[in-house]
């Protein structure tokens, strides 16, 4: 499928085909099972929520999913075709984008490279020449940077950002490739209130776009309002999964790691 | 035969008492020193200075070679390797500047020493002590022979039992394990890195002098090509094993020693090179190193 | 031609020769791979460019050619050879593979010489052919530097799995970049030897990889521009600093020790960091902390970046 190329041109899939599934994806480190047997499905158009306690593998599994961790067991399929081979530099160009746990831009660079930096990898040889002498912004990382809103902070470098700034400009780098599935590993840890609601709006928005999306988070109120579906994980084993509602009241989630508060927020 | 076996164990016990200090720092706290070989140098060069003027007999000698060591090594620990460690952004930049800082050091005692000589090399013609070889019949052993081996090999044991038992030692082992746990376990990292410095520049001041008392006289050059064979014998053995590296500096010695007996001497150096290279490749982790633990 | 030019000539054409011998050590230090190889390189380059042309008499481009050809296959191997390498052990692998090339030199017999080298290397090769070559090269590293291309270099040092997520081919990259290195290195070696018309093993040894690295700690190791400033301060101070005379390897040090620890940008770095500075206060924006800037600016206009978030998008997603 020569199109899965150039995914900015293709026509979207209709909304709940399956985009991206895992089968029995395991990784283990020596003893350590990260990551336990875990089926996943992700369909187009929609917002899958991994949901689960510090340690739980939710991380180890994105990195799995995007090729970054190898898989000990298990087959990863984008399109229906396994690519438990393909070198993890070739998902970008196949339409995946993801952001990290941690903070990770460039610190030499300016917000506006580390945006750029996203849209690199669609760049033909004459926008690529055009950039390097007109210095032109391309219109993806153009509408990138309007979208989450760090035009006032282009010129900055990432040592100067407050961390809710910082974590919305790697949103921004990561939708400058315009891809059609885009993973976010806990992209409002250390946010405050207000902007974190902005991103689960935006996430929402996108996804109304068309945007596929696995979301990682342990904020559980977030996972409930943005989702349209949750798979729980602990100790790297599956938990529950369905809908968010059904899986934070579920009580064998509730028991392992959750609380009982969560019922509450589930209700609401 | 049994001759060129002594010969071979004399020179892996100086290789042994120079990268000992190397590897300990290295595998500890993390820093590799590339102005060891320089250390190594200026203590012997001092001892020299000090017996031009002053008859001295030869455990005097060692104790001021260890001093001058100690001395330099904790003074570049403060003046350079601890600012570089403080303001680097991550640890691979921080190991990279140690790296260059470290040959820009060494480039100091070296321009003293060549300047004061002349490029002419040292020894100690100055002092009480004098070679004396013991004829045992199958093999000829010298007096500073005995010394070398029986300094390497009890040093080697000695730490290598300091570290497995005694308290600060096991601290230090923690320290090279994950050192931010370390430190949270009450770990004075700062004083044990000092600590490992001034025990690596003693080693080297100890061997210094020693091998100027076993070859007769050393040029101030000698410290680079003793640092490319510490690094073989390190990485032979493993960064960080004792053992490691006293099985490596061993090998080395007794590979070299092979092969300047069988032929003309010419590759000699390229041993070590070549050791190095193809350990790399074939096990970066050495004969005894232990697997990385450290994470992402 | 005017006098100054002359009577400077030995070194003018060091400059440029240390500058590209710099370089082969600083492009793979800017795509985080810490590689020595560019110095093997550069025995490559002088050792066949000096036989070739000694045995064969051929123009200086095929001998100096050949040699920057031999030396980029040989860094490719290289680079498959070492590729699970990273970091210290890196740079201690080609270390080694650099002063083993010095050995198997000193054992090459008639072919290199042997201790003594070889002599009579006669070609036409002159010193504007050298800083031509000089300049193509600095023009094509500087446009390198630039541009996407040059922002998927920083990722590929600041952070390889990052720059994997975004689509860059770290292996591929650093395995071009020991390719690069290898012809840099080779080039300079060559049109060093043509120039002085010998090469021995002692000219290719340790002390190059000395000089190089220092080269690009006192400039800057992450630009070409830092290589150009070292080279010409290292090319020229010895004779500034003749009146300092037989210290001179001292001042050497203490410029490098206390470059490497307390100016890790090297004088680029500082006169980079000196420009933004000016910049930023040319825009009078708060000169306390920087992060108070940019949480003042948000505090400041916290409706605007609302409404661009809110922004209705006129583009329709495909």
């Amino acid at each position: 499928m020569t199109t899965t190329e150039h995914p900015g041109a293709t026509a979207a899939p209709p909304v709940g085909t399956t985009v991206l599934q895992t089968v029995d994806v395991a990784v283990h480190y020596g003893g350590i099972k990260a990551v336990d047997g875990i089926d996943l499905t992700l369909e187009s158009g929609r917002i899958l929520g991994i949901l689960g306690p510090n340690g739980s593998g939710k991380s180890t599994l994105l990195g799995a999913i995007t090729r970054l961790v190898p898989l000990t067991r298990g087959r990863v399929l984008l399109d229906g075709g396994d690519y438990s081979r393909t070198p993890a530099s070739r998902l970008a160009h196949r339409g995946i984008a993801r952001t990290f746990q941690t903070v990770r831009l460039l610190p030499d660079l300016t917000v506006l490279e580390n945006v750029q930096l996203g849209a690199d990898l669609r760049l033909d040889r004459a926008s690529r020449w055009r950039e390097l002498v007109r210095r032109a912004v391309s219109a993806p990382v153009a509408e990138a940077i309007e979208r989450t809103g760090v035009g006032d902070v282009l010129d900055l470098r990432p040592g100067e950002l407050s961390y809710g700034t910082a974590r919305r400009v790697e949103i921004a780098r990561a939708l400058a490739g315009r891809p059609r599935v885009l993973m976010l590993d806990e992209p409002t840890a250390g946010m405050n209130q207000p902007e974190r609601i902005e991103v689960a709006a935006l996430l929402r928005r996108l996804r109304d776009e068309g945007l596929t999306q696995l979301l990682v988070e342990h904020d559980v109120q977030m996972m409930v309002d943005t989702c349209d579906r949750l798979l729980a994980m602990n100790q790297g084993r599956h938990v529950a999964e369905g809908a968010p509602g059904d899986v934070v009241r579920d009580p064998t989630v509730q028991e392992a790691y959750l609380g009982k508060r969560w019922n509450r927020a589930a209700d609401q | 035969m049994a001759q060129d076996v002594l010969n071979a164990l004399t020179l892996g016990s100086l290789y042994l008492l120079f990268a000992l200090g190397m590897s300990l720092a290295w595998g500890t706290i993390g820093i590799l020193n590339f102005a060891h070989g320089s250390i190594f140098m200026f203590a012997a060069f001092t001892a020299h200075l000090v017996s031009e003027e002053v008859a001295l007999p030869m455990p005097a000698m060692i104790g001021l070679g260890v001093l001058i060591g100690a001395a330099m090594s904790v003074l570049i620990q403060v003046l350079a390797f601890e600012p570089i460690q403080r303001r680097a952004r991550d640890h691979r930049k921080a190991e990279l500047q140690i790296i260059v800082g470290g040959i820009g050091i060494a480039i100091i005692p070296l321009a003293i020493a060549q300047r004061i000589t002349k490029s002419v090399p040292f020894g100690y013609s100055g002092g009480t002590f004098r070679v004396t070889t013991y004829d045992l019949g199958f093999v000829r052993v010298s007096n500073i022979q005995l010394v070398i081996l029986v300094a390497a090999l009890g040093l080697a044991g000695l730490i290598g039992w300091w570290l497995r038992a005694a308290r600060p030692g096991l601290a230090l082992r923690a320290i090279g394990v994950d050192s931010e746990v370390a430190t949270m376990m009450g770990v004075d990292r700062r004083r044990l890195a000092l600590l490992t410095m001034a025990v690596a520049g003693a080693l080297a001041g100890l061997a210094g002098v020693l091998l100027t008392y076993y070859l007769g006289s050393i040029a101030p050059e000698s410290g680079d090509a003793f640092l490319l064979k510490a690094f073989a014998a390190i990485i032979l053995g493993g960064v960080g094993s004792i053992a490691g590296v006293v099985v490596g500096a061993m090998v080395l010695a007794g590979v070299e020693t092979v092969v300047l007996v069988n032929t003309d001497g010419s590759w000699t150096p390229a041993i070590a090179f070549a050791l190095i290279f193809l350990m790399l490749l074939v096990r970066p982790n050495g004969l005894f190193g232990r697997q990385e633990v450290r994470r992402t | 031609m005017n006098t100054w030019w002359l009577s400077n000539q030995i070194l003018i054409q060091s400059t440029f020769i240390s500058l590209l011998l710099a370089l082969s050590i600083q492009v793979p230090l800017r795509a985080g791979v810490f590689s020595f190889a560019g110095i093997g390189s550069y025995a490559i380059g002088a050792y066949t460019a000096a036989i070739l042309t000694i045995r064969a008499q051929v123009a200086p481009v095929v001998a100096i050619g050949a040699g920057v050809l031999l030396a980029a296959v040989v860094g490719y191997l290289l680079a498959l050879l070492v590729a699970r390498l990273s970091g210290l052990y890196l740079g201690m692998a080609t270390i080694s593979f650099t002063l083993f090339l010095g050995v198997l030199a000193t054992n090459g017999g008639d072919l290199t010489g042997g201790a003594t080298g070889l002599f009579g290397a006669l070609s036409t090769l002159t010193t504007e052919h050298v800083i031509a070559i000089t300049v193509v090269v600095l023009v094509l590293l500087a446009a390198s530097e630039r541009g996407s291309f040059g922002r998927r270099v920083d990722a590929v040092r600041e952070d390889p799995q990052l720059a994997v997520s975004l689509g860059v081919d770290v292996v591929r990259v650093r395995r071009r970049v020991f390719v690069v290195s290898g012809a840099l290195g080779a080039c300079a070696g060559g049109m060093n030897t043509l120039l002085r018309t010998t090469v021995s093993p002692e000219t290719v040894g340790f002390h190059l990889v000395v000089t190089a690295l220092t080269i690009i700690i006192v400039g800057g190791a992450m630009s070409w521009a830092g290589a150009a400033i070292g080279a010409v301060i290292f090319t020229w101070l010895p004779s500034i600093l003749q009146f300092v005379g037989e210290w001179q390897l001292l001042v050497y040090g203490i410029v490098v020790a206390i470059a490497a620890v307390y100016v890790p940008g090297g004088l680029l770095g500082l006169l980079q960091e000196g420009w933004r500075r000016m910049r930023r206060r040319g825009r009078r924006l708060p000169a306390e902390g920087a992060v108070a800037q940019t949480q003042a600016a948000a505090a400041v206009d916290p409706e605007k970046e609302l409404a661009a978030l809110a922004a209705p998008t006129t583009e329709v997603r495909p």
